[in-house]
């Protein structure tokens, strides 16, 4: 992995992970201290029987008239009375700093319930009952939060994973892109650059032999660096640039081009059979134009065979470059016409030739298709209405 | 000489703490509750109802005195048909502060508080 990649995915993750685990502490927590209310409503409701209980034998008490009156005692609920002046009466547990407003407390690991009496029995204005807290269902409640917290935990961090490689996949593919381009484009410039360094060394040193050989090959490095230079300046400027539509005689610019590309292809020893219709006009840039049929024809040159035929018909409606090459294989005729693809890499080139074909058709909304059998050769036709 | 320090010391505790010496409880016993004793006027009761309304020996002492100063249906705790049973008691002849001294002997002499116990 990239360093931008795990710098990417790292990134991923801890958005990812912080949102995720924010946005489940906050509903943990919200669901926690519901259900903490619910299971303490429980045992306040359950404090509030008591109380009434104890209220109901103090009534009892009250009516009583004997030397002693036993004040009535539960194992686990203590409780006290207290007078209208909150001053201690009697009890099991002395607690008169818990005389507040507050109906029901939670200290400690104790639950308190403050209830009025009234009427008065034995003197007694308020009754303070508690009793210890079952901390027992809040235990198993957080317990409950923290395993479904630990499940959920995982399950999202393996979601997360599967998903920031999935996030990362069109960058890998774009990086990896861009080094193949690195790659062909150093070596695209390299055969030229070279051709023309070592011809010249050639022609200095033997100056006075026939020069016809050494000027060609220099003269097809030169179009080839040409070639590659505006395509790849067609292709940063193609959203940019300002096209200046006009009304252009295909027929000529295609023999013009021929020409330029006439050098190359008899390098190769290629037949020509061209069949251009005269007149034929487009409202097109010229640039554009020029794009395209330069890349056709370089296409048709590049991955033709030695002695091989290209033909090129022109007619009304339609252009077909046709070579005789080694084809393209079915399963890459869908995907041929995306930057970067290359069917041939035996052959140079970046796999931008057809990228900028596809543009300048889709531009002029022509209709591109590329019919190819292997071992056979490659047909390339744009047709336009007319 | 000793003893008698004790003795006195010992009074002096009874007298602050509010307990009840003989002469109180002899005088509320002539002044209070010898008519209540021969109506056959139930002393606990009245205490009871009191304290019941009350809550708190201040009030119930307020409550009090203003029924024997002016002993009236109004001003008294127990229900109607009490006083069809009972006849309306006359004006005290005591002066405030024996009145008071005796409403004090009365509220501890019949307190609950001292009965209450925890079970064994």
């Amino acid at each position: 992995m990239l360093k931008s990649e795990k710098k990417s995915l790292i990134r991923f993750l801890l958005i990812y992970f912080g949102s995720t685990f924010l946005l489940f502490s906050i509903a943990s927590w919200i669901f926690y201290t519901s259900q903490k209310h619910h299971l303490l409503d429980q045992q306040r409701d359950a404090l509030k029987f008591e109380s009434t209980q104890v209220i109901s034998k103090l009534r009892t008490l009250h009516k009583t008239y004997t030397s002693t009156l036993t004040y009535p005692v539960d194992p686990f609920v203590k409780s006290a009375i207290y007078d209208l002046d909150k001053r201690y009466i009697f009890g099991t547990d002395k607690q008169r700093d818990l005389l507040t407003q507050q109906e029901y407390m939670v200290i400690e690991s104790k639950i308190y319930y403050l209830s009025k009496v009234e009427p008065y029995y034995l003197g007694a204005a308020f009754l303070l009952v508690s009793k210890e807290l079952d901390e027992k269902p809040i235990m198993e409640l957080k317990r409950n939060i923290g395993l479904f917290l630990l499940s959920a935990g995982m399950f999202f961090a393996l979601l997360g994973l599967f998903l920031g490689k999935l996030f990362i996949a069109p960058m890998r593919e774009s990086i990896e892109k861009m080094n193949h381009f690195i790659q062909d484009a150093t070596h695209e410039l390299n055969t030229p650059i070279s051709t023309i360094l070592a011809n010249i060394e050639m022609l200095e040193t033997f100056g006075k032999c026939k020069k016809n050989d050494e000027l060609k090959r220099i003269e097809i490095a030169s179009k080839t660096l040409s070639l590659i230079y505006e395509d790849l300046t067609y292709l940063n400027l193609n959203h940019n640039y300002y096209r200046n539509i006009e009304s252009l005689d295909i027929s000529n610019l295609i023999q013009e081009r021929m020409i330029y590309f006439s050098v190359m292809a008899e390098k190769k020893n290629l037949k020509f059979e061209i069949e251009i219709e005269p007149d034929v006009v487009l409202e097109i840039d010229k640039n554009d134009a020029t794009r395209l049929i330069d890349n056709l024809i370089s296409n048709a040159i590049k991955y033709n065979k030695i002695q091989g035929l290209l033909t090129v018909i022109l007619s009304q409606d339609s252009l077909r470059v046709i070579d005789t090459g080694g084809g393209i294989e079915k399963k890459d005729l869908d995907t041929i016409i995306c930057r970067f693809k290359r069917a041939n890499k035996s052959e140079g080139g970046f796999g931008i030739g057809l990228d900028i074909v596809n543009q300048v058709v889709e531009s002029y909304d022509f209709v591109l298709d590329i019919h190819s059998q292997i071992g056979k050769g490659t047909e390339v036709v744009i047709r336009w209405e007319k | 000489m000793g003893k008698i320090i004790f003795l006195c010391m010992l009074f002096s505790i009874g007298v602050v703490a509010g307990n009840i010496t003989i002469d109180d409880k002899q005088q509320v016993q002539e002044k209070c509750l010898q008519c209540h004793n021969q109506e056959q006027i139930p002393n606990g009761l009245i205490y009871r109802r009191y304290l019941m309304k009350y809550s708190t020996k201040e009030a119930m002492k307020i409550a009090i005195m203003k029924y024997l100063k002016d002993p009236k249906q109004k001003n008294s705790i127990m229900p109607h048909p009490f006083f069809s049973k009972f006849s309306m008691k006359e004006v005290s002849d005591l002066d405030d502060e024996n009145l008071k001294k005796n409403i004090q002997t009365f509220l501890n002499t019949f307190d609950l508080k001292k009965n209450l116990v925890l079970p064994e």
